[in-house]
């Protein structure tokens, strides 16, 4: 039985996804249920509140009794009157308008008296009616006999009883959200087990096929580097786009690869993302786990998987998408959920769509797109735009970021911050990143190494101040000199 | 006496209960003001409402039927709005899936008589088989070049399908849905209702796919093939996927035809050929390729207003070749003023009544100082 390894490790990444989204989603459950139950014990209280309420609004002073009879109706009352006044009012601004035009010397003093009177009488009638409510109210306040002690102290008790009858309630739901918890943890855990049970059948069959075939693990690199090329050459036809180019990416640094136009840089990163199948040579690259891959092995769409990610030169943000849904596409294969499940929207789907988009609301805060959240990517400013590509990038937990020209067409403040930016991300993500820029200011200021490259071949390698020094470099950039 | 029975007391409690209730009737009207599925609820019930009416007497039986027949176009338009309007892709092969699914049904009632359940599952069963065939062959080019690879496609299932039997006819006595069997007279009306059924179900579907994560990755395939292929997204999985979806739909709607209809002659009729295909396209980008609505809007312009009303005015009844004639000025009218669809009009114009409502109430009212 040959099952292709491919597959099966499709399969243990599959089984990986499914139980992180469980342990995430527990997460989230527990959240939600701090919320429900201050929720469950807010109506409770509101319950309790509404048996107290008669008793209090009985002891409410003269006033305050007023105000809520009396005052509270008749301003509602006014504020309609008001409201049939404007129609008038309007009404008789244009009628007057149509007299003068027709006539500039008309009589309009009838329409101006019929406005007043109108005000007249409806204050009249506002007055009426709260005549006729204070009437109500002074025979009621009157009538009242009630002995304000025994109800202040029936009042006290009953606050007493319902404070004891609360605090009872808080423990019951304690203990019933306890239960909940509990038990959800339980049922996660089971389908943790279940699928890493799974994930152990996949891995073994690996095993298995791996001892069959005689695969072996590629030699690992040398501690500190993550990413390797070691001859890499790509020719299109007869023109050689890069030529036999060596190079290591150290973790955590950020690498800079420099040239003049048409140098091949950023053929070298459709190489790395594997755009382009190179011509020869090897790209080795250590993932999360520790485990070096060739990532010729891999197609271009599960590059991502192993934690490379990049942006592009032409900024390419899907412009008919809010900047939320721009971070969700990112995230496309951080879902678990097949077509079925998407068919239908079943829980599954909707559980990993929270989880994703509290990650997307955090990953748009710390890049300072929180207020263009929902607005539609098109039109947005291309400083803005620029940012949305390295959000979406940091959305996929990437390993190494790639950045082609991530300064071009950003103004001078704009690129400080950038290079302020691309430094803190480094730090903040834990992350090596990989850039090609033509703004040399950029380059050697955010840069710990540079490779400088020219018609497919390397020229300079080391730190900036070295790739400043060397010679070829120079020759590159501006010519050899005339006198030679 | 108790507090409650105070006359002061218990106005105050009436005034807040009524402020209370006000809220609460607010928060639910909000909560389904937006509410996506409910809308394609009630066009079903209304679609029902229609049949009912027609049972009565209340509606002519060929305006129904008129409805009937365009439902089953909006069924191959809901294909149709994931494969152009969210991947980009223009297929003119689904007058042959139509003819696939027409001709399977067919065999299933007239030939073999296994009812609609099994005619169903086998019908889609071809459907995926065929939609992943020539998915995987075709969907290796994009734009005008898969156009008419897939026309070519419908072209040889169509002679096929012809030299196979030219004339397919169900009679209504076979015709038993989920093994109910039906009167003749009654067997257009539970067809009617089977078709308002799946149409729900698959408008349902498609607005699921369209917001979940498969919709986003075709929207990214469309905007740009190689972000989305940096972010993960497979661009033969998303194609083929909303390739096979429109094909299963368009085998569904020949299968919903056969039932209705009964009876088409494949060398005579026009439902197996390409004005189908172009019919279709052209109905899903008048309406809006990017909306549900808008498709079945759409639909219903192309294919229902000349058979629902313009056959009922004599004129067009005396001339009905003017019948084209006006569809086509409709669809250029659509296109050259209102290039993002009918559904770009009707937003449009939801936003314009929105602000003369706010006009006529600064007419009515005037502004307060």
């Amino acid at each position: 039985m040959a099952l292709k390894s491919d597959f099966l490790i499709k399969g243990v990444d599959f089984c990986q996804m499914r139980s992180k989204v469980y342990v995430a989603y527990r997460d989230l459950v527990f959240q939600d249920n701090v919320l429900k139950k201050a929720n469950k014990a807010n109506k409770f209280r509101a319950k309790l509140d509404k048996t107290e309420q008669p008793l209090r609004l009985l002891l409410l002073t003269e006033d305050e009794t007023r105000a809520e009879v009396v005052d509270k109706p008749v301003e509602k009352y006014a504020k309609k009157l008001r409201m049939k006044y404007r129609v008038l009012r309007e009404d008789v601004k244009r009628k007057k308008a149509k007299a003068l035009k027709a006539d500039e010397n008309a009589d309009v003093t009838s329409l101006d008296a019929l406005l007043e009177t109108t005000l007249a009488e409806h204050e009249k009638l506002v007055e009426a009616k709260r005549a006729e409510l204070e009437a109500l109210f002074q025979e009621n306040w009157n009538n009242r006999a009630i002995n304000e002690e025994e109800i202040r102290s029936k009042l006290e008790a009953l606050v007493a009883g319902n404070a004891q009858f609360y605090d009872e309630n808080l423990v019951k739901l304690d203990q019933e959200f306890e239960k909940k918890n509990a038990n959800y943890s339980k049922i996660t855990d089971l389908r943790v087990k279940f699928w890493s049970k799974i994930e152990g059948v996949f891995a073994d069959l690996i095993a298995k096929q791996n001892a069959k075939t005689g695969k072996k693990d590629l030699e690992p690199l040398p501690e500190d580097v993550i990413l390797s090329a070691r001859d890499l050459s790509m020719h299109f036809g007869g023109l050689k786009a890069v030529e036999a180019l060596d190079f290591d990416v150290k973790k955590g640094e950020i690498f800079g690869l420099i040239g003049p136009n048409g140098a091949g840089k950023t053929t070298v990163f459709n190489c790395i993302t594997q755009f382009y199948k190179p011509t020869r040579g090897d790209l080795h690259f250590v993932t999360k786990e520790g485990k070096t891959i060739s990532l010729t092995d891999y197609k271009v769409h599960d590059v991502i998987l192993k934690g490379i990610a990049r942006t592009f030169q032409n900024v390419e943000v899907v412009k008919e998408v809010t900047v939320l849904e721009n971070m969700l596409i990112a995230a496309t294969r951080q879902y678990s959920s097949g077509l079925f499940t998407q068919m239908f929207h079943l829980p599954l789907l909707k559980k990993e769509e929270r989880i994703i988009r509290a990650k997307a609301d955090q990953v748009l805060q710390y890049m300072g797109l929180s207020l263009y959240r929902d607005r539609l990517a098109w039109g947005l400013p291309y400083g803005i735009l620029k940012r949305i590509e390295i959000a979406r990038v940091l959305m996929c937990n990437p390993q190494l970021i790639i950045l082609d020209e991530p300064a071009a067409g950003l103004n001078d403040t704009e690129t400080v911050e950038l290079a302020a930016l691309i430094r803190k991300i480094r730090d903040d993500f834990d992350c090596t990143v990989l850039l090609v820029e033509h703004d040399m200011g950029l380059v050697m200021d955010v840069c710990d190494h540079i490779c400088a490259i020219s018609f497919g071949r390397k020229l300079a390698y080391g730190t900036p101040e070295e790739v400043q020094a060397s010679k070829e470099v120079q020759e590159a950039y501006l010519g050899t000199g005339g006198n030679d | 006496m108790t507090a409650k029975n105070d006359y002061l007391v218990k106005k105050m409690l009436a005034e807040q209960q009524k402020e209370q209730s006000a809220k609460r009737a607010l928060q639910i009207f909000d909560k389904f003001k937006h509410h996506p599925v409910l809308g394609y609820v009630i066009f079903a019930v209304v679609l029902v409402l229609l049949q009912v009416l027609a049972k009565e007497g209340m509606i002519s039986t060929s305006f129904i039927g008129a409805v009937g027949s365009t439902l089953i176009y909006c069924i191959v338009g809901l294909g149709f709005c994931l494969l152009l309007g969210y991947s980009a892709l223009a297929s003119l092969g689904t007058a042959g899936f139509i003819g696939i699914g027409a001709y399977i049904t067919y065999f299933c009632f007239a030939e073999y008589n296994v009812g609609v359940g099994v005619a169903f599952l086998l019908v889609i069963v071809v459907a995926v088989a065929v939609g992943v065939f020539v998915g995987f062959i075709s969907l290796r080019i994009e734009g005008i070049y898969l156009a008419i690879v897939t026309l070519g496609v419908a072209q040889i299932i169509k002679e096929v399908l012809s030299a196979l039997v030219d004339t397919i006819k169900i009679s209504a006595k076979d015709i038993t849905i989920f093994g109910m069997g039906f009167e003749i007279r009654e067997v257009k009306q539970a067809v009617f209702f089977l078709i308002v059924a799946i149409m729900l179900l698959l408008m349902w579907v498609t607005h699921n796919l369209i917001n979940s994560p498969t919709g986003r990755a075709m929207l990214a395939m469309k905007n740009s093939t190689s972000a989305a292929q940096a972010f993960g997204i497979s661009l033969m999985k998303y194609r083929l996927l909303a390739f096979v979806f429109s094909t299963i739909l368009a085998a569904l709607a020949g299968l919903l035809y056969m039932l209705y209809i009964r009876s088409e002659q494949n060398s005579a009729g026009t439902l197996f050929t390409l004005s189908t295909s172009l019919n279709i396209l052209g109905a899903v980008i008048i309406g809006g390729t990017k909306s549900i609505w808008g498709t079945i809007g759409g639909t219903f312009i192309i294919f229902g207003i000349d058979k629902m009303f313009l056959q009922d005015i004599k004129f067009f009844n005396d001339n009905p070749t003017l019948i084209t004639i006006v569809c086509g000025l409709l669809v250029i009218l659509v296109v050259m003023f209102f290039p993002g669809g009918l559904v770009q009009l009707v937003k449009g114009g939801i936003f314009k009544l929105k602000t003369l409502f706010v006009k006529w109430r600064v007419r009515r009212y005037g502004i307060e100082e």
